[in-house]
């Protein structure tokens, strides 16, 4: 049984006679100990999977999935109290900017004790040595004297070390880092990210990683799916789907990394912009964007189906033909 | 080949207050600077936070008067020029921001922004005014019916468009471009970059091109400059440096730069630490604590930039570490 399983997750926002479905017949699993990147523009949708699987999102959007189940346990029908029992505590959620993800009126120490306090119960000289050990295992210099700093106090880099110190406090199953190393200069962003590695491999950890970034996740995902306007587009292993995209989306986003074009004057680019609320084509969502379109395209939107390595959403998948 | 700019041993100091009893403390956040640009070619400024871009954007585009050391425009002196004369060396030297939503005017239309530059600084009527704006913006890509609209009507990429069309609206012989696509979507980073490209093309613009993102500065730059802590630490050739980098600090940052293909990258070094306090730099070389190679004579000497393969480099054991 893999470790979270979703399978046909829609999120809706607005009113019930004029919806925004801001994600669409999502379907994923993640298996124990496997790093699984998300990776799409703004507006995709990557974020708002992520919130409404950890009911970020009460009150505001509409959730209907077929199966949302995390560990064995169905999230779409849990009580708000055994949910703070899982979220937390085998879910933990990194995001993007560390500034902003802790309280800046306490010290990292008490909020560190915190979550160990509310999901382990543990309390005096045990607390205090637990929180100094989370503190030396993402490697923060000095970590008995930084317990009582404030996080003003902390540079970018640090303050995302507290952050991922917190996730990781009750050795959850499943990491989810939204985005943890976009704020960061790059040298940090090396650090970090193979902090983060690291940890997921010794506590042997699933890990999603949310980014816009492919490069990110190329050097460290074993599986990525590709979003595009709120349905996954293609899904596949690595480094299959960085070699031979069978998306054109993919293909797209891999061609306009400047990387791609080494050498030549001109990116490569796809004309236009992700599709908002009000300019959903009929079709393919990327029908008005794609190089490859074509009739069938415009009228009829492409299912799901089974390539090599992973699955795609396309009539006509880029097969065979070197990308 | 002509230098439209000359920047000699440009330093900036500031005076940070400590607190009501302690004296004000000095923070050098440009310590002596040296560069030219040519016309039509561009200078990618590379470095992490607190290394001294912004800084070095406000000197060149004459916002603030360096502490000490000289700027060249066309020849001409910024620190001795009169009042009317800096007013007209201002109009060659044009910016473009990071952040194309708080660099607009929210509050004006499109079309007033553009032509605003033209209002001040030239003594066209309005009819001729409207016609250049007109004309800048089919050629940034905009359509005739935006002159009418406001920022927020737009899309992240449209608005850079925007600032872009501002920027050039007066010819200017230099544009300094901080971190222009560092907010937007792959895609939409690939088509501003396409501009840039064909506007200098077009216009035979100089840019001075500033960002953290080596894979873009690689797409862009003619000449690179590598900054750490207000000082240049590599300076040269775009193809010698990537090729082959020799400061360490070069070689840390391309080897944190995420990569689709990792295997294809050559150098791998891992630098441990954080940027330090520009308010407190270490000693001697400043990247000594950071960097692998260090020992006594780093912690003491500065090292001065000097030629060394085709390049300018400050580091005592350049030719001792990459034999």
């Amino acid at each position: 049984m893999s470790l979270l399983e979703i399978k046909n997750l829609s999120v809706e926002f607005g009113s019930q006679h004029n919806p925004f479905r801001a994600v669409e017949g999502l379907d994923l699993t993640v298996e124990q100990g496997e790093i699984v990147g998300i990776v799409g523009e703004s507006g995709s949708g990557k974020s708002v999977t992520m919130m409404a699987m950890m009911g970020l999102l009460e009150g505001q959007g509409r959730i209907v999935a077929d199966t949302l189940q995390f560990d064995g346990k169905d999230l779409l029908t849990i009580s708000a109290r055994e949910r703070r029992k899982i979220v937390g505590k085998d879910i933990a959620m990194i995001f993007q900017d560390p500034m902003t993800s802790l309280n800046p009126s306490y010290t990292v120490g008490y909020q560190i004790m915190e979550v160990l306090k509310i999901h382990q119960g543990l309390r005096g000289a045990a607390l205090k040595q637990r929180a100094l050990e989370l503190m030396e295992m993402v490697e923060i210099p000095a970590a008995a004297s930084r317990l009582a700093a404030y996080p003003h106090q902390l540079s970018g880099g640090m303050s995302q070390r507290v952050v991922i110190a917190m996730a990781i406090a009750c050795s959850p199953k499943l990491l989810i880092a939204d985005e943890p190393t976009t704020a960061l200069d790059v040298t940090i962003q090396a650090q970090i990210m193979d902090l983060l590695v690291n940890l997921q491999k010794s506590q042997n950890m699933a890990l999603i990683m949310i980014t816009h970034d492919l490069a990110v996740v190329a050097e460290v995902a074993h599986k990525v799916a590709v979003m595009y306007a709120g349905q996954v587009a293609e899904m596949a292993k690595v480094p299959g789907i960085f070699r031979k995209p069978a998306h054109p989306y993919t293909e797209a986003l891999l061609k306009s990394i400047p990387e791609h074009s080494k050498g030549a004057h001109r990116l490569s680019t796809l004309a236009g912009i992700v599709p908002g609320q009000y300019d959903r084509p009929s079709g393919c969502l990327l029908s008005p964007r794609c190089p490859y379109v074509q009739d069938k395209c415009k009228a009829q939107r492409p299912g799901l189906t089974a390539i090599e390595g992973g699955v795609v959403r396309c009539h006509y998948p880029i097969t065979a033909k070197e990308a | 080949m002509s230098t439209v700019l000359q920047a000699r041993d440009l330093t900036r100091y500031y005076d940070v207050a400590q607190g009501f009893f302690k004296p004000a403390a000095q923070v050098k956040a440009l310590n002596g600077v040296s560069f030219e640009l040519t016309a039509g070619k561009t200078l990618a400024v590379v470095g992490e936070s607190g290394c001294g871009k912004s800084t070095l954007a406000r000197q060149l585009t004459l916002i603030e008067p360096p502490t000490a050391g000289s700027l060249l425009l066309e020849g001409q002196d910024a620190a001795t020029a009169s009042k009317a004369e800096l007013k007209a060396m201002r109009t060659k030297v044009q910016m473009v921001f990071q952040n194309p939503y708080a660099s607009l005017n929210p509050r004006q239309k499109i079309g007033t922004q553009l032509g605003e530059p033209l209002e001040i600084n030239t003594s066209l009527s309005a009819s001729e005014r409207e016609e250049r704006v007109r004309a800048m913006m089919t050629r940034v890509g905009l359509r005739p019916e935006h002159y009418y609209r406001y920022p927020h009507m737009f899309s992240g990429g449209q608005r850079q468009r925007i600032a872009i069309a501002r920027a050039m609206m007066l010819n200017p012989r230099i544009v300094v471009a901080d971190e222009p696509t560092s907010a937007l979507d792959v895609s939409i980073q690939a088509q501003v970059l396409n501009l840039f490209m064909d506007l200098q093309e077009e216009f035979n613009t100089a840019y001075v091109f500033i960002s953290h993102n080596l894979a873009v500065v690689e797409h862009v730059a003619d000449e690179l400059m590598v900054m750490y802590l207000g000082r240049a630490v590599e300076v040269g050739a775009k193809e010698k440096i990537y090729s082959r980098p020799l400061h360490p600090y070069t070689q840390a940052l391309l080897s944190a730069t995420p990569s689709i293909h990792p295997e294809d990258r050559r150098i791998k070094i891992k630098i441990h630490g954080e940027l330090p306090s520009p308010l407190n730099p270490p000693s001697g070389c400043t990247f000594h604590k950071r960097c692998p190679f260090a020992n006594e004579r780093c912690q003491q000497e500065v090292p001065e930039l000097r030629a060394l393969d085709e390049r300018m480099i400050a580091c005592h054991h350049a030719e001792n570490i990459n034999s």
